[in-house]
């Protein structure tokens, strides 16, 4: 399959105050053609980071983003102009993402217009019908001209996703697209975003912090696990959840209730050393799970920054210890 | 394997700390009435944990902030009754005076609001805050309220002295949840109320919440009132579950029933919709439809609109709650339907 993105080495810090956070720290990824990679990991670990640095909001201040084989921030204006069209984001939250004061055929006409896909008002109005008809909200003619606050936070999601596709994209980012919606509506809008795979060849680079929303949605794809900063682990999704291998995930797996009341009750729980999440001001050295690793060993652990290995079976992970009892190391 | 259902837990006591009866609560909206607690009724017993699960605008918090009077000026109780007792010591809530109601908040019912734990004061140590809220219920002495504390900050897997001497912003917001926790049970409340309390957390962090609230229910006796949109932690921590559905509760179960055996279509509809991390991944099933407009709920039952078993019946005349089993109470017309239909099936979801 081709190489649709990749993430190389990518770094970005930021200044606060005197002292510089680095938010996402030599993060590597590569994401295929139709494939979809699920970003997970705890707030802060910057997985909303890395995300906007994959769709050129945000320029690392070290690394590659490269799309279908180029650097996006060496490319010309033409180029990146056609590589912004074929990444389109969908936002966390429906209520601030769209225009208050704009009514769904505004919002989605603005896009048609801009880019040329439609030479008259009316040509965009038709053709939003399309795409309202395309994120299931039928009749369009009952949305068209209705304001964001009359629609229902699983409706907004649905015209945000419906403005995205409207330049005709290949790869999208979602940013925690269902975390806001109640669960008898998050289901549909990811069984909508699936559907996309199939009928439009669509990529998805998909952020978010539920690991069982991860496991639904990417089931044919991968996960790939932060910790501050670092991608820990990314194997296919299947063999991530049920096989974990870096001790984080371990420990994130286990310690996530779930809805069925023995399995949840009944969990083994990972036991960590430590409960504090360290400060991304002062992130441990060597390795920064360290201070809270079960598996941790002194002069190895805190000294040597782990890289991501291939453990086989198409997984890869940053631990020295595991590495080496997979016999990689 | 069927799945195994523990012994009722032993923790519960025939004492009943809290019996609601008939409950209605409304706001006043300028488009008009919004009725969102609708004849709720239920008995809560000692040292039991009965969650209240359901989606947004279901009104399971404004239940909760009606259950200590706390609700806002634009809302009213119409009618209905909430008994308290302690000791055979019954008394109505709804018939309290300002000066009782003062004493019955915190002393015998303390609530944890959602993202509370961001509402500490932040120029006041911890130790401040905790010496405020005693001397404001009537206990001025500092050292047994201290070592009260100490003891409790310990049940909640803190480090007492730093915690006490600490400022909000040092301690992280799991521990500032536990500090509201063991301050919720400063003056030995019968009757704790959460609002969402890991909703906001991290992982490991709600990992850590639960893990000290399950602790303190079995250390000490108290009943707990949980509000949560979040199947996974009813299901962690409740003995029982209360599901609602536009202000009115469809299903009220032991928490095992709920999960395996749900009579009502839309505790059905919301389970299967949850994804789960264990097992295989199978397939989930969106509610078709929106929840009701509660300034004019539908006729009926407020679910038929987007239930596949609605009848006429169910357009008409609203079902009310009746008991089908051990513990478990449904306002269905069709249960039975549902149950013939979806029963075994969920069972074999829930084995896999």
């Amino acid at each position: 399959m081709a190489v649709m993105m990749e993430l190389v080495n990518l770094e970005r810090s930021f200044k606060v105050g005197r002292a510089v956070v680095r938010a996402v720290d030599d993060v590597t990824l590569r994401i295929n053609e139709g494939e979809v990679v699920c970003l997970v990991g705890e707030s802060g670990c910057g997985k909303t980071t890395t995300g906007k640095m994959a769709v050129g909001l945000l320029r690392p201040t070290a690394g590659e983003v490269r799309f279908r084989g180029q650097d996006i921030w060496k490319m010309n204006a033409a180029d990146f102009r056609k590589y912004r069209q074929a990444v389109q984001i969908i936002h966390q939250d429906p209520y601030s993402s769209l225009n208050p004061t704009q009514s769904v055929v505004d919002i989605i006409s603005a896009p048609l217009l801009r880019h040329g896909f439609a030479r008259s008002r009316l040509e965009a109005r038709k053709l939003a019908a399309e795409f309202l008809q395309r994120v299931d909200m039928t009749p369009p003619e009952d949305y068209l001209d209705k304001y964001p606050h009359q629609l229902s936070g699983g409706q907004r999601q649905r015209v945000s996703v419906a403005r995205a596709l409207t330049v005709n994209p290949s790869f999208i980012m979602a940013d925690e697209a269902v975390s806001m919606l109640d669960v008898s509506i998050r289901v549909g809008l990811l069984k909508m975003l699936s559907r996309f795979r199939e009928d439009l060849g669509m990529t998805y680079l998909f952020i978010t912090h539920d690991l069982a929303v991860a496991k639904f949605f990417a089931w044919d794809g991968r996960i790939a696990v932060m910790y501050l900063g670092r991608v820990v682990e990314v194997g296919p999704t299947p063999r991530l959840i049920r096989f974990p291998q870096h001790p984080y995930t371990k420990a994130l797996l286990s310690a996530i209730p779930e809805a069925d009341p023995v399995a949840t009750r009944e969990k083994e729980r990972v036991q960590l050393r430590s409960m504090d999440v360290p400060s991304l001001l002062n992130i441990p050295t060597g390795c920064s799970f360290h201070p809270r690793c079960p598996l941790f060993e002194s002069g190895l652990c805190d000294r040597q920054v782990p890289q991501l290995v291939d453990i086989g079976n198409g997984v890869e992970i940053a631990c020295h210890v595991v590495a080496r009892e997979a016999g990689v190391a | 394997m069927q799945p195994t259902k523990p012994l009722q837990s032993t923790h519960i006591k025939e004492e009943v700390t809290l019996a609601v009866s008939d409950l209605w609560i409304s706001y006043q909206a300028r488009r008009g009435t919004v009725k969102a607690v609708r004849g709720v009724s239920f008995d809560l017993r000692l040292g039991e944990t009965l969650a209240f699960i359901g989606e947004s605008g279901c009104g399971k918090t404004t239940l909760g902030l009606g259950l200590i009077r706390l609700l806002p000026k634009t809302a009213r109780i119409e009618r209905g009754s909430i008994i308290y007792s302690r000791n055979n010591m019954r008394t109505s809530v709804l018939e309290m005076d300002n000066e009782a109601l003062r004493s019955f908040r915190w002393k015998e019912c303390a609530m944890i609001f959602q993202g509370a734990q961001n509402a500490f004061n932040p120029v006041l140590r911890i130790r401040d805050q905790v010496f405020d809220t005693a001397r404001a219920h009537g206990e001025p002495n500092q050292q047994r309220v201290r070592e009260r504390m100490l003891d409790l900050f310990q049940l909640v897997s803190l480090e007492s002295d730093r915690v006490m001497n600490a400022y909000p912003h040092e301690l992280s917001g799991g521990m500032r949840q536990r500090v509201l926790l063991a301050l919720g049970l400063l003056l030995d409340p019968q009757l704790i109320i959460l609002d969402e309390p890991t909703t906001a957390l991290d992982i490991l962090t709600q990992r850590s919440v639960i893990d000290v609230l399950r602790n303190l229910r079995n250390q000490l006796d108290f009943s707990l009132i949980l509000i949560s949109h979040d199947l996974s932690l009813a299901a962690e921590l409740a003995d029982r579950v209360g599901t609602m559905y536009a202000g009115t509760l469809v299903e009220m179960a032991d928490v095992y029933d709920t999960y395996y055996h749900p009579y009502h279509p839309y505790t059905i509809g919301l389970i299967r919709a949850v994804p789960t991390l264990s097992g295989e991944r199978r397939d989930l099933i969106s509610i078709p439809g929106t929840p009701p407009d509660l300034i004019d709920p539908p006729r009926g039952c407020a679910f038929n609109p987007r239930c596949p078993y609605a009848t006429e019946r169910c357009r008409t005349e609203q079902p009310q709650l009746e008991t089908v089993g051990l513990n478990h109470q449904v306002a269905c017309w069709n249960w039975q339907a549902v149950v013939a239909d979806h029963g075994s099936r969920l069972i074999l979801a829930a084995q896999e």
